[in-house]
């Protein structure tokens, strides 16, 4: 049975409609990004001197704004509803313009007044898109070439669950970010014939940078059922929160290992030390392959403040530095710890 | 309320009478607000980690990782009891065996089905050899050969000791299986009993005691559109 007339009519706006909500979601969890340290100081700190930062950021958001909007209604469902052949070719034309993809096609268009230009543009999003399907469809028909299944266990008691966070961590964009830059570092070092020595200490501290809003969101990933599997595990909480932190630093030493490791260790460590805080107490949830947002400001800029600072210093002066630092981040651990363990619900 | 060591106690209720709630306090991840309640002599309240050392949980909610497989969750669950990893790896593989999934035991939990993920949980349950298991509706959303296989290491453990504490609303399995019988109604208890001591059969003395079945007529189910 299927819809005919007015009703069809009816079915496709109630289809669309509920797209429409699906991706305003979307659109305001983009908006959280206003929450990543990374972006703010890219974009108010940097201002026009962050030209090549804001392309790799600009390249990097393709990947949340090239999804299909259709794809956010499941295909079982989607394959049940009894829609006639031309009612469902007027999803797929309706749908694509609920992708952000299709407005900035136009307003390039308008504003450069090129089509070759926004042409190239749709050529790269769809390419994007491609590669972020991908992400999505080989761990589930061919879990080998699963590059997130390689990831080690660290032994131990809590091994199983930092290789768990490893696994989560890497799940979100922003240590590419950190990648792209820890490499285009790395190429600046050999290709210059007389690199500057405080480059690398800025880069590492960048990198650092743009994983330190994951550690405002330590639990962003754990899904309610994962939250509940920490509370019966004879752990306590500082455990927890130490399995979280060993992924943190182990994704962050292999980034800054090429530029200063010192420097990056300690932002790393500041970055934790204040994160605990947020994280146990907000618990904001983040979305796979999307940058981590929404995290406090205040926070974040607590963060910056002592990430460059600390860095700076070990870099600058020497690496006893890093004592005080691990002091404060065995205090952080130690205290939200105990707040973790009152918070069973 | 008491449950004897090497019992299996089943404890009833309709949807939201407090079984979950009551299974979730003795677990540890609900604080009593009032009360006391012991496991295995331990109190809930002032030991939680010494009652999470001996005890295992088939938790409403699963309780499982999306970013790990299958095996991977019981790789992390043994060390974290004290399991040698030696140890963890062939009670692994003989559980994976035992609940059949033993073919989907790479597969991502996120890839999973319902059933596959229920019986990792489980596997969970009983890696570390509990003393006491608490099974949040175990015999929901498995097939007839797992739940055969569950009611036999059921019944095996409990003889040899091991406490089971389980909620269902599969009143046939849980007469056969129970050797203590509990019903609930608006969070207290209205019935506990060993299942020879029950009057009727269960069925029969759950709907007079806990709930009746309503009968309500849908006239417009089954009638052609107008």
């Amino acid at each position: 049975m299927a819809y005919r007339g007015g009703s069809a009519l009816a079915g496709l706006l109630s289809i669309l409609s509920a797209l429409g909500r699906v991706t305003y979601r979307n659109l305001r969890k983009l908006g959280s990004l206003a929450g990543n340290n990374f972006f703010l100081f890219v974009f108010l700190l940097l201002g026009q001197s962050g030209g090549f930062l804001q392309v790799v950021l600009g390249l990097l958001l393709l990947f949340p704004f090239s999804s299909d909007p259709l794809r956010s209604i499941p295909s079982e469902r989607l394959q049940q509803w009894p829609l006639t052949p031309r009612i469902a070719l007027a999803l797929r034309l309706a749908s694509v313009w609920f992708s952000p993809v299709a407005w900035i096609t136009v307003g390039l268009i308008i504003w450069t007044k090129s089509l070759q230009f926004a042409a190239a543009f749709v050529g790269i999003s769809a390419l994007f898109y491609a590669l972020s399907s991908l992400f999505t469809w080989v761990p589930a028909r061919a879990p080998r070439l699963n590059i997130l299944a390689h990831v080690p266990d660290f032994g131990g008691p809590i091994g199983g669950l930092v290789r768990k966070n490893a696994r989560e961590l890497l799940s979100i964009l922003d240590p590419y970010a950190g990648l792209v830059l820890t490499l285009s570092a790395t190429v600046y070092r050999f290709a210059s014939s007389k690199p500057e020595p405080d480059a690398f200490m800025i880069l590492s501290m960048l990198v650092a940078l743009t994983l330190s809003t994951y550690a405002l969101c330590l639990f962003g990933l754990d899904t309610a059922s994962g939250f509940a599997r920490y509370h019966l595990f004879p752990l306590r909480g500082w455990q927890i929160l130490l399995a979280k932190d060993v992924a943190f630093l182990a994704v962050l030493l292999i980034l800054v290992a090429p530029l200063h490791l010192l420097a990056g260790l300690a932002a790393g460590l500041m970055a934790l030390t204040v994160g605990h805080h947020a994280s146990v107490r907000y618990r904001v949830p983040q979305t796979h392959w999307r940058f981590t947002g929404g995290a406090p400001l205040t926070s974040g800029l607590l963060q910056a403040f002592l990430m460059f600072s600390a860095g700076t210093l070990v870099a600058r002066t020497s690496a006893w530095v890093l004592l005080p630092c691990v002091a404060m981040f065995a205090g952080s651990l130690w205290y939200f710890g105990k707040e973790l363990d009152r918070s069973a619900e | 309320m008491e449950v004897e060591t090497g019992a299996i106690c089943a404890f009833l209720g309709p949807n939201g009478a407090g079984k979950s709630t009551t299974v979730k306090m003795l677990t540890g991840l609900l604080k009593p607000t009032s009360g006391d309640a012991l496991v295995a002599g331990h109190n809930v309240a002032s030991e939680p980690l010494a009652v999470k050392r001996i005890i295992g949980v088939l938790p409403e909610n699963l309780g499982l990782f999306d970013a790990l497989t299958v095996e991977e969750h019981l790789y992390l669950s043994g060390p974290i009891y004290s399991l040698s990893r030696a140890e963890t790896r062939s009670r692994t593989d003989q559980l994976l065996r035992a609940l059949a999934l033993e073919n989907g035991r790479s597969t991502f939990i996120e890839h999973c089905s319902y059933g596959m993920r229920k019986k990792t949980a489980l596997a969970m349950a009983l890696l570390h050899n509990p003393r006491v298991l608490f099974l949040d509706e175990p015999f929901e959303g498995i097939d007839p050969v797992t739940s055969k296989t569950l009611r036999g290491l059921l019944t095996k453990v409990a003889a040899r000791g091991v406490t089971v504490f389980l909620t269902s609303h599969i009143l046939p399995i849980v007469e056969r299986l129970a050797t203590q019988i509990v019903m609930i109604r608006e969070g207290r208890a209205v019935w506990n009993s060993r299942p020879d001591e029950l009057p009727k059969s269960l069925e029969d003395v759950y709907f007079d005691l806990v709930e009746w079945p309503i009968e309500e007529d849908l006239p417009w189910l089954g009638c052609s559109p107008s």
